[in-house]
């Protein structure tokens, strides 16, 4: 079963849609072969055939002479910290999502698996900051919740997430420092954004992060219309984060259009490839559940 | 350069659809709507470099969009150049139509590599082609003195076949031809027909005289109305095509020939006076003319024609004995020009040998007092080319003699006669047509004479009169001289006004009175100042009988010694020997008919044209006259006779038919005076070929139109595309 992201927009509250999509995903992932492997001993599993026979502890055997099989606890530790991107341009979208509402949903959804799992999930909002925020935030940074794996701390996340609306600039960068630095050790960073950042400076960040021995996963949400842009009567586009503007025919433009964007969406993906940062590039009329099964499993393989 | 003219201009309107695109243009130039966009930077970049060029094509579309529709609406209102002189004359709708083909000698002229007729039939039949289902149509060959060949033209019908039969067949005549009185039957014709659209198309060469500018136009009676009442007359479309293409067509012509004889070349001397006229514009110097007597060249010449003018040619020649046809032609060039108008044909009867008895009632052994010394003189050999035989012999000896062989006998001062000789003349002339010439003198006794020929005499003698006594002084002032001359008769036809002074200064002393008429007509010739007769002729059966009142030496008269005896005598006995035509030529013309006699004890077999064809000929009730006629073609005709079953020709009934000099003249009818004359550029029109007078016609554009609007829809598919 899937998702439509019609429905899910219908749902509400952001709760709602991340746990719908949580859900969603769990049931995809159905007997997902989840058992730590690398991490700490558990328990002692009396031998059933069909168990793994590398895994009896012989010690056990020659203590109790009987089989056991170790079983080790999930490793829980891991530290993923979302970095949602809240520009003006991610509140572009006209049909069930805006991007950035898609992104929070798949940001929220994230939360949930992650602290599901025990794993400590941190957010970080990029954006201008709230000028009304008595929070003390670098530049870049909107908004930034440390990790935490209880229950409370998603609600916290989702509802923070959930208050967020795109406005200002994109500054990636600044924001993806600020994250280097807050993940400290090795960590998950998830990064939600369309990477429309006029400075450019937005991959060299990325590809920084990653320097750090941090695993970073790009899911680079993109609008159906930014896609296809399926625009005919003579539009004035205004800018969603500055004062340009522009009068076009889309029509005659469109080719042109989609050939820079598609230049832009490859080099992206292929310098950040370059530099082993995963990129998923996703519209927000894909079935979010889908979109994070197949991010999942795309790890599973790694 | 003519002007622009539409045959169907209501697809005009069809250049309000310009404004679509420019709506279009409008709509795509209109307020454009705001959208905050997201990815405006890719807009960005694509509308930079693309900006100035979408703004130029766009100027370029719209420009080529409304190029387009404004060629296609122009090419379907078939827009056409118009070439200098036609007039919109185009009716909307289906229209009764009458083609008329000039079918005169005119159309025969030769332009280029074909007859005028050839080219107006080729564009009556194009003409034909382009009617329309619903248009009516009737054919006429305009050609003839019944205006169209064959009578009328009929009601207009939708039998395409039988007019397009009729067409192909069409050929030309030698008649001449009134376009006027054709195309006013046309549009009689064509009331008969209830559309209301008329329209009459004349195919002709434009030649002024078959183009009528004083007579009315051709009007087409009005349909009844239900009322009863009786409409306006209906004025057609009239179209012109001229055959001519508007050319001038320079014409030289044999207008017509006259053969007399030329008593300066001897007995069969003849000259034949050729009248040539140049109808072109300029001058014709030394065109040869030659007079040709079968397929021999007698005599040949060189004229000079002014411009529009006619000359005189004079071409002389000895000819044969009896009937002589001929023919005057000029030299002409058989690929161009009009040829049929270039030569004629003349019969000429020249006397044949004639013999004659001369009855000398007071021979004299002086040579000069003897009594037929002049007319002996005249007769000689030398003289008339030995044409005629003369016999002299005393009273006595010739009352004997033998008649079976004489044609002509002539009593030159003969006593009366013995009756048994005067019977004999008296029968030779009515029965056998033998000729008599009696000559008074000092032996002839009136009464005697009136009692011996009876009534073989023209009028009975009366007594002699003396005008003066010769020697006498005064005698010249006092002698009669002759008064009145019958010129055209046959004896005095000779006599150009030049000639005719010798004749007339002829002096005559004594002569004899005749008495009043005695019944049967006889005709003077000649007569003294006084209104006595001195000539004087009378038909008696067969033959002839001539009297002259005083003497043919010159005891009586001075006139045997003057110039014009000579001539007279000759010509006198040749007119009674009937060896000469005592009647004009007659004239006659193509589409003329004639009626031809047969000699006793014959009958006309056939005629044959010069084309070699049988001529029509027509018997009345009796079945004894003939007319033959009407006949078609100018040139010789040959009269076959069948005598005790056998076929022979008959010379002596040859005749030629001469073709309408007026259509020798070929000047074109004044195109602005004829329009006028038929109504005015809106129903009149003059064009060189049909099509081009539909309206549709002159140089036609559509076809470039829709070229360029087919360019116009590649272009903009190519622009849109992009």
């Amino acid at each position: 079963m899937t998702l439509d992201p019609a429905l899910l927009a219908r749902l509400g509250p952001l709760q709602l849609r991340a746990r719908r999509v949580m859900e969603g995903v769990l049931t995809g992932l159905h007997k997902s072969p989840h058992h730590g492997q690398s991490v700490e001993f558990s328990e002692h599993k009396e031998y059933a055939p069909g168990d793994e026979i590398k895994h009896i502890d012989w010690r056990a055997y020659a203590k109790l002479d009987k089989y056991y099989v170790k079983r080790f606890e999930m490793e829980t530790n891991l530290r993923a910290l979302l970095v949602v991107d809240a520009s003006g341009s991610m509140a572009y979208g006209r049909g069930a999502f805006t991007k950035l509402g898609y992104a929070a949903t798949c940001a929220g959804a994230l939360a949930y698996l992650l602290s599901r799992q025990g794993d400590q999930v941190g957010l970080l909002v990029a954006g201008e900051p709230d000028p009304l925020s008595t929070e003390r935030l670098p530049k870049g940074v909107r908004s930034y919740l440390p990790f935490g794996a209880s229950p409370a701390h998603v609600q916290e996340l989702l509802r923070r997430l959930e208050r967020e609306e795109g406005r200002g600039t994109t500054s990636l960068a600044p924001a993806l420092d600020f994250a280097a630095e807050k993940a400290g050790r090795r960590a998950l960073v998830i990064v939600l954004s369309d990477l429309f950042d006029a400075t450019e400076r937005t991959v060299p960040a990325l590809k920084m992060l990653r320097g750090r021995r941090h695993d970073v996963l790009l899911l680079q949400t993109l609008d159906r219309e930014e896609l296809d842009f399926p625009f005919d009567d003579p539009t004035r586009f205004l800018s969603m984060e500055d004062d340009r503007q522009i009068d076009a025919q889309p029509r005659q433009i469109r080719a042109s259009y989609l050939e820079e964007l598609q230049r832009f969406l490859d080099g992206t993906r292929r310098e950040l490839a370059r530099a082993d940062v995963e990129v998923e590039q996703v519209a927000t009329d894909l079935p979010p559940d889908r979109v994070l099964l197949r991010l999942l499993a795309r790890r599973e393989e790694a | 350069m003519g002007a622009l003219a539409f045959a169907h201009p209501a697809y005009l309107w069809g250049l309000a659809a310009m404004a679509l695109p420019v709506l279009v243009h409008l709509f795509n130039q209109r307020r454009p709507r705001p959208l905050a966009f997201g990815a405006i930077e890719f807009v960005l970049r694509s509308q930079r470099q693309k900006a100035r060029r979408l703004r130029l094509r766009q100027i370029l579309l719209l420009a080529l969009r409304c190029l387009l529709i404004a060629a296609v609406a122009l090419a379907l209102s078939r827009p056409s150049i118009r070439p200098k002189g036609a007039q919109t004359a185009t009716q909307l709708g289906p229209q009764a139509t009458a083609l008329v083909l000039d079918a005169s000698l005119s159309m025969r002229y030769r332009l280029g590599s074909q007859t005028l007729f050839a080219r107006a039939r080729s564009e009556a039949l194009a003409a034909l082609d382009r009617l329309g289902t619903d248009e009516p149509l009737t054919v006429g060959l305009c050609a003839g003195p019944n205006a169209f060949l064959g009578g009328n033209i009929g009601a207009p019908s939708f039998d395409r076949v039988a007019a397009r039969r009729l067409l192909q067949n069409a050929q030309p005549t030698w008649l001449g031809s009134d376009l006027s009185s054709c195309m006013a039957a046309a549009a009689k014709a064509l009331g008969e027909s209830p559309l209301a659209g008329k329209r009459i198309i004349a195919f002709t060469d434009l030649a002024a005289h078959s183009l009528r500018l004083d007579a009315p136009p051709p009007l087409v009676p009005p349909p009844p109305l239900p009322n009863g009442q009786v409409g306006q007359p209906i004025r057609p479309t009239v179209v012109l095509v001229d055959a001519a293409q508007g050319k001038e067509l320079p014409n030289a012509a044999i207008i017509a020939v006259v053969v007399r004889p030329a008593t300066t070349l001897g007995a069969r001397g003849y000259e034949a006076i050729a009248t040539v006229a140049n109808y072109s514009a300029q001058a014709v110097v030394g065109l040869p003319v030659s007079l040709r007597i079968g397929p021999e060249t007698l005599a040949k010449g060189f004229v000079d024609v002014p411009a529009r003018g006619t000359a005189k040619k004079t071409l002389s020649a000895v000819l044969p004995a009896g009937v002589v046809t001929g023919r005057v032609e000029l030299a002409h060039d058989e690929g161009q020009g009009l040829d049929e108008d270039d030569g004629q044909d003349f019969v000429v009867h020249v006397p044949r040998d004639v013999k004659a008895l001369l009855v000398d009632g007071s021979p004299s052994s002086l040579r000069t007092r003897d009594e037929a010394f002049f007319v002996e003189a005249a007769l000689a050999p030398a003289r008339t080319g030995g044409r005629i035989v003369a016999q002299t012999l005393d009273a006595d000896t010739a009352s004997n003699n033998t008649l079976d062989d004489i044609d002509v006998v002539l009593l030159l001062n003969v006593a009366a006669p013995p009756k048994a000789f005067a019977e004999r003349l008296k029968t030779a002339v009515q029965k056998r047509g033998m000729g008599l010439f009696v000559a008074l003198g000092d032996h002839v006794d009136p009464d005697a004479y009136n009692e011996a020929f009876g009534d073989l005499l023209p009028r009975p003698l009366h007594l002699f009169k003396s005008a003066a006594e010769p020697g006498t002084p005064g005698a010249e002032e006092h002698a009669a001289r002759f008064g009145l001359i019958d010129w055209a008769h046959p004896l005095f036809r000779i006599f150009g006004p030049a000639d005719r002074e010798s004749l007339e200064s002829a002096r005559t002393y004594r002569y004899a009175l005749l008495k009043p008429e005695a019944g049967q007509a006889a005709q003077t010739l000649a007569s003294y100042d006084d209104g006595a007769p001195a000539l004087i002729e009378a038909r008696r059966g067969q033959g002839r009988v001539l009297l002259y009142t005083s003497t043919v030496s010159r005891s009586f008269s001075d006139w045997p010694i003057r110039s014009s005896f000579l001539p007279v005598l000759q010509q006198t006995v040749s007119y009674l020997a009937s060896a000469l035509e005592d009647r004009a030529p007659q004239v006659l013309l193509v589409g003329d008919e004639r009626p031809l006699a047969a000699p006793a004890g014959a009958q006309i077999a056939q005629v044959i044209a010069p084309d070699g064809k049988d001529a029509p000929l027509r018997r009345d009730q009796t079945g004894l006259a003939l007319t033959v006629g009407p006949v078609e073609q100018p040139g010789l005709y040959k009269v076959l006779l069948t005598v005790a079953g056998q076929k022979r020709e008959e010379p002596a009934l040859a005749f030629v038919v001469l073709a309408d000099p007026r259509e020798s003249d070929l000047r074109r009818v004044d195109e602005a005076e004829l329009k006028a004359q038929l109504g005015g550029a809106n129903s009149a029109q003059v064009a060189a070929s049909a099509q081009a007078a539909e309206g549709a016609h002159g140089l036609p554009l559509w076809g470039g139109l829709l070229l360029l609007g087919a360019l116009a829809l590649l272009g903009e598919g190519a622009l849109t595309r992009r």
